[in-house]
């Protein structure tokens, strides 16, 4: 049935929409934090989509896939603070590059991206529901 | 469960003497058991995926997304539906045809 098709288009966009968010929560999460494995201040991260053809699908459609992601190279955010134990020998702070408005935005973004995904996704059931209902 | 799936309607004939008895396939036309079988076999499939991943779902399985849950659900219960339809028209032909004059 290929109404199915569109449904595991959506909820490919779901489930990218979904890392998303769990990214930007990361970057919030994570907007003051100074020690990390890899050494230095938290850097911000970002999601890198990409398409993914369907299978037994009409040429041309595609679904979406988180490729990778990736952490934002710009420099972080430098804070005088010369009582912190991770400030440098002038007393500056690193702190992640993470600018909290800019995270919400994206969460909005994405949250807006999800509802969008799953009214295609309902909208695709009723269509199929309609379908169902010839000669009832 | 494609919509090809559904052959093409056989035209109505009248069986030859060594056809009668038993069932039987009409012209090239999938027999009607076949296509209920597929869609039966595809609900049930559909249903088993939505009842796998609900479990894991409640198991605390992180790979396993809400959405991912709740549409597995939706593609059983439209499959079953679909599995329905067919069987309310295999029926409603077949008492058509049992209500014929002769």
């Amino acid at each position: 049935m290929d109404f199915f098709t569109a449904m595991e288009v959506s909820a490919s966009g779901l489930s990218a929409q979904r890392t998303r968010m769990t990214v930007a929560s990361s970057n919030l999460a994570n907007a003051s934090t100074t020690r990390t494995a890899a050494g230095g201040p938290y850097q911000r991260r970002d999601v890198v989509l990409a398409t993914v053809p369907m299978n037994n699908a009409s040429a041309g459609v595609s679904g979406v896939a988180v490729q990778q992601i990736v952490a934002d190279p710009t420099q972080p955010r430098l804070e005088y603070d010369p009582g912190h134990p991770d400030a440098d020998v002038d007393g500056y702070v690193a702190y992640p590059n993470v600018n909290p408005v800019e995270e919400m935005v994206d969460m909005i973004t994405a949250s807006r991206a999800y509802e969008a995904g799953v009214t295609t996704l309902s909208t695709a059931v009723s269509m199929a529901e309609r379908a169902l209902g010839i000669g009832r | 469960m494609s919509p090809a799936a559904i052959g093409p309607i056989a035209p109505i004939a009248l069986p030859t003497g060594s056809e009668v008895g038993g069932p039987r396939r009409v012209g090239d036309g999938a027999a009607f058991g076949d296509v209920l079988g597929d869609a039966i076999a595809s609900a049930r499939a559909n249903e088993a995926t939505a009842t796998d991943l609900a479990a894991r779902f409640a198991e605390g399985d992180t790979s396993v997304g809400i959405h991912e849950t709740v549409i597995a659900a939706e593609k059983a219960n439209v499959s079953l539906r679909y599995a329905t339809t067919l069987k309310n028209k295999l029926v409603e032909a077949y008492r058509e045809l049992m209500a014929t004059q002769v």
